[in-house]
């Protein structure tokens, strides 16, 4: 069973007597542990589609179906809950809590989903250690550079164990070695836990660690393929050494 | 749910715009303690003005002819009571009851070579401690003696008004029990100074015999004034008291004036107690709509992360219950230390007091008084307030879509 079935998605949005549409009879199927990008250029769909999959909107028409349960047409409150359980989220701008230190932004989807104290504590220090965060877990986003920032936001969205995780843009404000650093994690991390991975970006060099492409085009799919890294992409090198955080999780 | 974590952002998210919290905790807390003050002031002045007009004028329980007329403060044999003294030792009988004392009440005129006054004359029974509260009054001369047959004691304020002094006669005009005029010379034994302007500007101390041979009324008295160890027992002194041809009125009666104007007194500061509550609502209710522009990403990421609309909500009414409790604790504070300056020092009203007449007993100066139960239900009220005011702000947030709140990002 896929982690995430979409069959004829839809969606337009009108503004004053504007009508776009943002994503017309998208349908797609992503499964247990992939390690998916939507690539496409700007306006071509790819937030509208994570927000979709991420149940954060709903779809005008099509069925959207999330480890085999219609999800289409839920409450606002259904698919909180379901997201709290289900899906993990990385935005392009970290979207931390800035009240809360980087053990709590990362304890906050526990706290949420009523995980006992020692459950939480163990969890969240395995995901701080494993993105190399162990040492900076009391630290408050704004302490926190644009990468570790976006490490404990990765760290977030897998504590609550989801079956899917939605990243849009991880890396589009990173520099360069910090944006390799996280797609090394992210890859790490969907190899470790078998949690499906979906990001959207427009770099190559992101794409290039995806082992699945999905090619977006005026909000259809034009393209949909596997890949195999390439020689001279980020995730050719060999991210074993200097990767921050190399635990395995002992929750997996 | 995660409801301590709730608490810490609330409380992190209130000092992030330090200076905003601090404005509108300040305004709560300024609001608080204007509430404070403005009710302690109008209560100790209302307590003020019934627990005088108890000690100088009518005591917690009266027991008078039931023909007997306030207003006209009569003087006909009918209309008062005939063995007075009988009737106050059947009442200084009761535990309940402190002291009591018969009263013969007279409407005079005052004159001298110069000037001249309309006053109230109390025939009293000057060893009974009912009047304990003029004899320590008196500030000049000595208080009157039983067999002083033409002394009288007079207010300071009359006397200043009169030009005259201790030892200076006055001549006291009256209607008799006959309904005739009578007119007599006394000397002034004493002045006193209560304190209560149209009290010390318009009564007169004579003893009763004297007052009572004056009048013509023989050994008769208008009323017992009973004084009693606690207030809340008038009820029962009064059905004690009772008896055939005569009316037994208690403090609640006798002041009926006073609680009444008390009642629709209290209403206009009802009235200007929910002001201050809501202008506090408004300031409460702007900081955190400001807050809640300021967090909208905030609240998308929440809200992805899969916080339900309810939990937002409660989010931000816990943000306004810190803020408005942090608020109140600091008003309750400085509104402490404003009703203990009062209650010590006063607020300065000058001679307003002889306005209002006899049915209000003031002095120059209104004194507030502590009112704990009074005060933490203003708080309450003030906590509710603005706990009601965050309603909107908070409905505001939990309303927002997870994907127009991710747009601030």
């Amino acid at each position: 069973m896929p982690v995430i079935r979409l069959e004829g998605v839809t969606k337009t949005y009108i503004t004053g007597e504007v009508t776009a549409t943002a994503l017309s009879q998208i349908t797609l199927d992503i499964e247990v542990g992939e390690f998916t990008a939507i690539v496409g250029p700007s306006g071509s769909g790819k937030t509208t589609l994570l927000q979709l999959m991420g149940c954060l909107d709903r779809p005008d028409s099509g069925v959207i179906q999330i480890n085999g349960r219609d999800v289409t047409r839920l409450e606002a409150d259904q698919r909180a809950d379901l997201r709290r359980e289900q899906i993990g989220f990385i935005f392009q701008f970290f979207a931390l809590i800035p009240v809360l230190s980087a053990y709590e932004n990362v304890e906050l989807p526990l706290l949420l989903n009523d995980v006992d104290a020692d459950e939480r504590r163990r969890r969240v220090t395995e995901l701080l250690d494993a993105v190399g965060l162990a040492d900076k877990a009391n630290r408050r986003p704004d302490q926190l550079s644009g990468g570790e920032q976006q490490r404990v936001a990765i760290a977030r969205a897998l504590a609550p164990r989801p079956s899917l995780v939605l990243a849009d843009e991880p890396t589009a404000n990173l520099d360069t070695e910090n944006g390799r650093q996280v797609m090394q994690i992210m890859q790490r991390l969907n190899e470790q836990t078998g949690t499906a991975f979906v990001f959207a970006t427009h770099d190559p060099r992101v794409v290039s660690f995806a082992r699945r492409v999905i090619r977006l085009r005026d909000g259809r799919v034009v393209d949909d393929g596997v890949q195999v890294p390439e020689a001279t992409s980020w995730a050719a090198d060999d991210y074993g050494m200097d990767s921050p955080g190399s635990c395995s999780l002992s929750f997996c | 749910m995660a409801w301590r974590r709730l608490w810490v952002i609330g409380a992190r998210d209130l000092m992030r715009n330090r200076r905003r919290t601090a404005l509108s905790l300040i305004a709560v807390a300024l609001g608080m303690a204007l509430l404070m003050v403005l009710n302690g002031l109008v209560q100790g002045a209302l307590e003020d003005a019934l627990q005088y007009s108890i000690r100088y004028q009518t005591g917690h329980v009266q027991v008078r002819k039931d023909s007997y007329e306030e207003e006209k403060l009569s003087l006909k044999w009918k209309d008062l009571l005939e063995e007075p003294e009988a009737l106050a030792a059947r009442a200084q009988a009761l535990p309940e009851v402190k002291y009591a004392a018969p009263v013969l009440w007279l409407n005079g005129i005052v004159n001298t070579s110069d000037d001249s006054a309309g006053v109230r004359v109390f025939g009293i029974d000057v060893s009974s401690p009912v009047y304990q509260p003029i004899r320590d009054a008196t500030t000049a001369g000595a208080f009157l003696t039983a067999d002083d047959r033409n002394g009288i004691l007079i207010g300071k304020r009359l006397a200043d008004e009169l030009g005259v002094d201790v030892g200076r006669k006055i001549v006291l005009d009256i209607v008799d029990a006959s309904g005739r005029a009578q007119e007599s010379t006394f000397i002034i034994r004493g002045l006193f100074t209560t304190g209560l302007p149209f009290y010390d500007q318009n009564s007169i101390f004579l003893p009763i015999a004297k007052a009572q041979a004056f009048a013509g009324t023989g050994d008769r008295a208008s009323a017992v004034v009973v004084m009693l160890r606690h207030a809340d027992q008038a009820d029962k002194v009064t059905a004690a008291l009772q008896g055939p041809g005569l009316k037994v009125l208690t403090w609640k009666d006798l002041n009926a004036i006073l609680l009444a104007t008390a009642r629709v007194g209290l209403s206009f500061y009802y009235i200007l107690d929910l002001i201050v509550m809501l202008i506090v609502a408004v300031i409460i209710a702007n900081t955190l709509l400001m807050a809640v522009f300021e967090r909208v990403r905030e609240i998308g990421i929440l809200s992805a992360l899969g916080m339900r609309s309810a939990q937002i909500r409660i989010m931000f009414l816990l943000e306004a219950i810190l803020l408005g409790m942090a608020g109140i604790l600091a008003g309750a504070m400085v509104g402490s230390i404003g009703v203990a300056y009062l209650a010590h020092v006063g607020l300065a009203i000058g001679d307003v007091a002889t306005v209002g007449g006899g049915a209000y007993l003031m002095g120059t100066r209104m004194y507030a008084r502590f009112m704990p139960g009074l005060f933490a239900g203003l708080g309450a009220a003030t906590l509710f307030v603005v706990v009601l005011a965050a309603l909107y702000p908070a409905w505001f947030a939990s309303r927002l879509e997870p994907v127009e709140a991710l747009r601030a990002l």
